[in-house]
C-alpha cells in the first residue's frame, strides 16, 4: 500500500510539468495494414493502438523519450522521440516475427496483453483457436479451455458452464450487448453463429462490476470483429462435413472497406441428421429403447444464420451497426422427452434427417450498434441493442393429469424482446489512470403462449451505474477496482390454466376451477457489487489476485412459477421472497510463459450467501414431485492448472487439469453438492508440426486425450457418473489452390477415436442414460478470397 | 514490490487451503427409495384386466434406507398408446381411440414417522360409466431427502 502511495505521488509530480502529446499509427511492415492492440511503452507512459492502429500518448514532458512497441506476433520495435511540442503522424512499422502459429495456443494475439493486465482471470480466445477446434456448437468448441465446460442437449446445442456454474450465472455478451434468451431453460442452447467470431474474452470469476447481473461465474464476451484495412476486400467460404450426424455446413463471409466506410456480411447454413451413439439400446430406469442403427431418434436439426453490418471509422469516431438473425430447429430424443417416456405412432426411423415431434425452434434477431468517440483524454463508448427471441417447444398433444388433450403441438411459446443501452466513458486524466464511468440499462419484455406453463409473462427493467479505475502503478503493476449499484424492477403477470381442475370444497362438493399459476406481482431489488484486484507482470510471469462480489437478480420463473413440468415429472414452485444472489469470490492466477514453456495455476474460492436452487421436496402435487426454489449458502473452490512445452521446434505438449468442489452449507440439501457439478477432468494434448509435404503447407497433427474422473458428488435427482477417457485426433494443412494468395485451410478431425461409450455428467441427456456421441469424422475446408 | 506480492500470494494460498481443508464429512443420503409390484400381493400386475364396478386394492411395496416420505398413484388412459410400462412385458394394446369419459385417478399420501418399509394400499372403485380400454397405472414414492422412484404398469379396464 505504501508503495502504491509513493507511486501516486510520483505520478502527480510528473504531470505538473509542461506536457505534450504524441500521436501516431502502428502498421504491419508488409501489408501496411493497421495493427490493433500493440503496446507502446515508455517510462511512465503507455498506450495501446486502437482498431485502426492509431495511438495517442498524452501528458509527455519535454525532452527525449524512448518507447518500446511490442505486439505478439511481431518483432519489438524501438522508438526514440525528442518531444519539444505536440508530435503527430508518427508511423511505426512492425515486422512479423517468424514464430509458428500455434494451434493449441489459447491466447489471441491482440487480447493477450490486455488479458494479462486485467486482474480478473481472463482467457483470450483467437480465431485460429476457434477454427482449429471447431465443434458442433460454440460452447463445445470452447470446452478445451481449462475451467470451461458445457451443458449440451443433443449434438447441435450447448450452453456455457464456467467452473461448474451455468444457466443464468454466466453472461454471454456479443458486441458489448448481453445475449438475452430463455437461458434458464434446460433444453435451451446458445443462439449465436459460431462462424465469423474473431476474438472471445472468457472471464472466469466474478464480473458483475462491468457486466451487471448474472456475471457470477464468469463471462463469455464475444468481441466485435476487427475493422478491415482501408481499401480492402476479402472473404472466405467454409465447408464442413461430418459423419456421425451426417452434417453438412457452409458458411461464407465477406468484408470490405473504402476509406471510412466498411461493411461485412455472413451467411451460414448447417443441416444434420440424428446423431449416433456407441450403443444400440438405451436402458433408462426399467425402460429399454432399442436404437435403429445407433441413431438417437429425432435429434436431427438445422440452423440458418445471416448477419450484416455497416460501419464508419474516422480519427474521432468509430461506429458499427450489426444485424443478425439466427434460426434453428432441433429435434429432441423421441423416446423420452425430459424424463418422460413416450410412445408415438410417428415413424421416426423412416429418415434420420427429418425433425418430428418433439422439437423446438428458435429465432433470434439482434441489432446492435457500437459507437466509440475519441475526444482528447476521453473515450466514449455507446452500445445499443435490440433483441427479439422467439422460441417454440412443440410436442405431441397428450393429456396429462387433469389437462385434456391439447388442441395442437404448441406446448410452450416464448417471445422475448430485450432493449439494452450501455454508455461508458474511459477517461485518462494522467497516463497512469484509466477511469471508467458507466451506465447499463436493460429492459426485457417476456411473453408466453402455448398450452404448457412454466414461466410467467414479465417485464423487467434493470439499471446499473459503475465506476472503475485501472491504475498503472508502474508499467508492470496494475491495480483495478470499482463499485457498482444496480436497481431492478420485475413485474410478473398473472396466469390461469386453460383447463379446469376439480377442487374438493369444505362442504364435500367438488367444483371445477381454472387454477391460477402465477400472480401479478411487482418486485424491486437494489444491489451493490464491486471488485478489487492487482496484476503484476514480471518478465515471463504474471501474477494476479482479485476479490469480487457479484450478484444475480432472481428470474421470473424462480420468483413466480407455479406449474407442472410433465417432461421432468415435477411440479415447479417459485418463491416470491427470493433475494438477489450474492456471491463473493477470491481468485489467484500465476502464469509463467516463455517461448519454450508455459505453466499456470488459477485457484479460486467462492462463497454464496444465498444460492437459488430448485430443490426436490419429499411432497407431491397431483402425483408429481414438488420442486421448490430455495436459497442456501454455498461454498465452492477449485481451479485449473496447466503446463505446456515446445519440446522441439516441431513438437508441443500440453496438459491441463480442472476441478471444482461445491457444498451447500445450509438449507434442505445441506452437505450436498450443486446440480451439474463437473467432475475432475484433465486434457492431454500433443501437436506435431511437419515440414511442407507435396502441396500441403505446414501440415500439423494433433491429439487430445480427455481423462475425466467419476462424478460421485450428486444431489437429487442426479445419478453418479463413471469416469471416462476419450481421444480426439485432428490434422490441419494449408493448400495453395489459388497461386500466391492465402492458401485454403484443410482440417480433418476424428472425435471419439475408439467409439467409447461414456456419459457426460453435465449433459442434459445424462438424466435418461444416453451416452455421448460416438466416433465422428469431420472434414472442413476454408477458402479465403 | 516483487517480494510483497510473493508474500501476499503465499498468504492467500495458505488461506485458501486452510479454508478448504476443513470440509465436513457428514454423511448424506444418496440412496433412492425402492418401489415394486413384483411380489404376490402386488397389484395390479402387468397386462391385468380390471372390471368396471369393482373395487380394487392397488398395492406396491416401498422401502428406503433412511425415511420414506410420500407416495402417489396415478391411473390414466392410454387410448393413444402414448407410453408403455416398465415391467418388461409387452401387453396387447387395443386400437387407438379418442377418450370420451376416461377414468382419471390421482392420489397423494404421506408416510408418517419416517418408516423405512411400507406397503402402499389404495382402494379404488372403478366407476361403471367410464371408457373401457387400455389404461396406465403409475406409482411413485419419495424419501425425506427428496429422492424419488417410480414404477408403472399397463392394464386394461373392461
Amino acid at each position: 500500500m505504501l508503495v502504491a502511495w509513493l507511486f501516486i505521488s510520483l505520478c502527480t509530480q510528473a504531470s505538473a510539468q509542461e506536457t505534450h502529446s504524441l500521436k501516431g499509427v502502428i502498421v504491419d511492415a508488409n501489408s501496411q495494414k493497421p495493427i490493433a492492440g500493440a503496446n507502446i511503452i515508455g517510462l511512465n507512459l503507455y498506450a495501446v493502438s486502437s482498431e485502426n492502429g492509431a495511438f495517442v500518448i498524452g501528458k509527455i514532458p519535454k525532452g527525449s523519450h524512448h518507447f518500446e512497441i511490442n505486439h505478439i506476433g511481431y518483432v519489438t520495435e524501438q522508438l526514440t522521440v525528442d518531444v519539444q511540442g505536440n508530435v503527430e503522424n508518427v508511423v511505426v512499422q512492425l515486422k512479423e516475427s517468424v514464430t509458428n502459429l500455434d494451434g493449441v495456443e489459447l491466447m489471441g494475439k491482440t487480447e493477450q496483453r490486455k488479458a494479462q493486465e486485467l486482474s480478473t482471470i481472463t482467457v483470450g480466445v483467437s480465431k485460429e483457436f476457434l477454427e482449429n477446434n471447431r465443434e458442433n456448437s460454440l460452447m463445445q468448441t470452447l470446452r478445451k479451455i481449462p475451467g470451461v465446460s458445457t451443458i449440451t442437449i443433443g449434438s447441435g446445442q450447448s450452453k456455457p458452464v464456467i467452473r461448474g456454474l451455468g444457466f443464468n450465472r454466466v453472461s454471454v455478451v456479443q458486441n458489448g450487448i448481453k445475449h438475452e434468451a430463455q437461458q434458464w431453460g434446460n433444453d435451451h442452447g446458445l443462439e449465436i453463429d459460431q462462424y465469423g467470431i474473431e476474438d472471445i474474452l472468457i472471464i472466469k470469476g466474478p464480473a458483475s462490476l462491468l457486466y451487471g447481473s448474472d456475471a457470477i461465474a464468469g463471462v463469455v464476451d464475444i468481441q466485435p470483429q476487427k475493422i478491415p484495412a482501408p481499401n480492402s476486400f476479402g472473404g472466405e467460404v467454409n465447408l464442413l462435413g461430418e459423419t456421425n450426424n451426417d452434417l453438412f455446413g457452409v458458411s461464407t463471409g465477406v468484408q470490405a472497406r473504402k476509406e471510412k466506410w466498411f461493411y461485412r456480411g455472413r451467411l451460414t447454413y448447417r443441416d444434420y441428421g440424428d446423431y449416433k451413439v456407441p450403443t444400440d439400446r438405451i436402458n433408462y430406469e426399467n425402460y429399454i429403447f432399442e436404437l435403429h442403427e445407433n441413431h438417437l431418434r429425432n435429434t436431427a436439426g438445422r440452423e440458418a444464420n445471416a448477419s450484416f453490418s455497416v460501419g464508419f471509422v474516422s480519427d474521432h469516431i468509430k461506429s458499427e451497426t450489426f444485424f443478425s438473425n439466427v434460426n434453428a430447429k432441433n429435434g429432441f430424443f423421441a423416446n423420452a422427452h425430459g424424463l418422460e417416456v413416450r410412445n408415438s405412432s410417428i415413424d421416426y426411423d423412416s429418415s434420420s434427417r427429418d425433425v418430428d415431434l418433439p422439437f423446438h425452434q428458435v429465432n433470434h434477431f439482434k441489432i446492435t450498434n457500437n459507437t466509440t468517440f475519441y475526444k482528447g483524454e476521453h473515450t466514449l463508448q455507446l452500445d445499443l441493442g435490440y433483441q427479439n427471441n422467439q422460441r417454440e417447444e412443440h410436442s405431441e398433444p397428450v393429456p396429462h393429469g387433469y389437462m385434456p388433450t391439447p388442441p395442437d403441438s404448441r406446448e410452450r411459446i416464448f417471445t422475448k424482446n430485450t432493449y439494452s443501452l450501455n454508455l461508458k466513458d474511459t477517461y485518462r486524466p494522467v497516463p497512469e489512470h484509466d477511469l471508467v464511468f458507466g451506465i447499463n440499462a436493460e429492459y426485457q419484455d417476456n411473453n408466453i403462449g402455448g398450452w404448457g406453463f412454466l414461466i410467467p409473462e414479465y417485464d423487467r427493467l434493470t439499471v446499473g451505474v459503475f465506476v472503475f479505475d485501472h491504475f498503472r502503478i508502474h508499467e508492470n503493476l496494475h491495480f483495478q477496482g470499482g463499485l457498482r449499484y444496480d436497481v431492478g424492477l420485475v413485474d410478473t403477470q398473472s396466469h390461469f390454466d386453460w383447463f379446469q381442475t376439480p377442487i374438493d370444497n369444505a362442504d364435500g362438493t367438488t367444483s371445477r376451477v381454472y387454477l391460477q399459476r402465477a400472480r401479478e406481482r411487482s418486485l424491486d431489488f437494489g444491489n451493490f457489487s464491486g471488485s478489487v484486484g492487482l496484476s503484476y507482470l514480471n518478465r515471463n510471469t504474471t501474477y494476479k489476485i482479485n476479490l469480487g462480489k457479484s450478484f444475480r437478480m432472481p428470474l421470473a420463473n424462480e420468483l413466480a412459477s407455479d406449474g407442472v413440468n410433465y417432461h421432468m415429472y415435477r411440479y415447479e414452485r417459485g418463491n416470491i421472497d427470493l433475494d438477489p444472489e450474492q456471491s463473493y469470490q477470491l481468485d489467484l492466477d500465476v502464469v509463467q510463459a516463455t517461448e519454450k514453456f508455459t505453466l499456470g495455476i488459477s485457484p479460486f474460492i467462492n462463497f454464496f450467501e444465498n444460492f437459488i436452487y430448485l430443490n426436490p421436496t419429499p411432497n407431491y402435487y397431483e402425483t408429481l414431485q414438488i420442486y421448490e426454489y430455495t436459497q442456501s449458502k454455498v461454498i465452492r473452490y477449485g481451479g485449473e492448472a496447466w503446463v505446456g512445452s515446445n519440446v522441439t521446434d516441431a513438437l508441443r505438449l500440453d496438459a491441463s487439469v480442472e476441478y471444482v468442489y461445491s457444498r451447500q452449507t445450509s438449507g434442505p440439501k445441506k452437505d450436498f453438492t450443486l446440480p451439474f457439478s463437473p467432475p475432475l477432468s484433465g486434457l492431454f494434448s500433443a501437436s506435431y508440426q511437419f515440414k511442407d509435404m507435396a502441396f500441403f503447407q505446414s501440415p500439423r497433427l494433433m491429439a487430445d486425450l480427455r481423462v475425466t474422473a467419476a462424478q460421485n458428488e450428486i444431489v437429487p435427482p442426479e445419478e453418479k457418473t463413471e469416469g471416462y477417457q476419450a481421444l480426439n485426433i485432428s490434422a490441419t494443412a494449408g493448400i495453395p489452390l489459388f497461386g500466391k494468395g492465402k492458401p485454403a485451410e484443410l482440417r480433418i478431425k476424428l472425435n471419439n477415436v475408439f467409439n467409447t461409450e461414456y456419459y457426460d455428467h453435465t449433459s442434459f441427456y445424462r438424466f435418461i442414460d444416453v451416452p455421448e456421441a460416438g466416433r465422428n469424422l469431420s472434414v472442413s475446408m476454408t477458402f479465403p478470397f | 514490490m516483487k517480494l510483497i506480492l510473493k508474500h501476499l500470494f503465499c498468504a492467500v494460498f495458505v488461506l485458501m487451503f486452510s479454508a478448504c481443508s476443513n470440509s465436513s464429512d457428514s454423511t448424506i443420503d444418496e440412496e433412492r427409495p425402492t418401489i415394486s409390484i413384483n411380489y404376490a400381493e402386488g397389484f395390479p400386475q402387468t397386462c391385468e384386466t380390471l372390471e368396471r364396478g369393482q373395487t380394487y386394492s392397488f398395492r406396491a411395496r416401498v422401502t428406503d434406507n433412511a425415511a420414506l416420505a410420500s407416495y402417489s398413484l396415478n391411473i390414466h388412459h392410454n387410448f393413444d398408446h402414448h407410453t408403455h410400462d416398465d415391467q418388461g412385458a409387452q401387453c396387447d394394446l387395443g386400437t387407438i381411440k379418442d377418450a370420451v369419459n376416461p377414468l382419471l385417478f390421482i392420489g397423494n399420501h404421506t408416510i408418517e414417522n419416517g418408516q423405512t418399509s411400507y406397503e402402499i394400499n389404495i382402494s379404488v372403485t372403478i366407476p361403471d360409466d367410464i371408457d373401457t380400454g387400455d389404461y396406465h397405472c403409475s406409482f411413485s414414492v419419495t424419501d425425506q431427502t427428496g429422492w424419488q422412484s417410480r414404477t408403472s404398469v399397463d392394464i386394461k379396464i373392461m
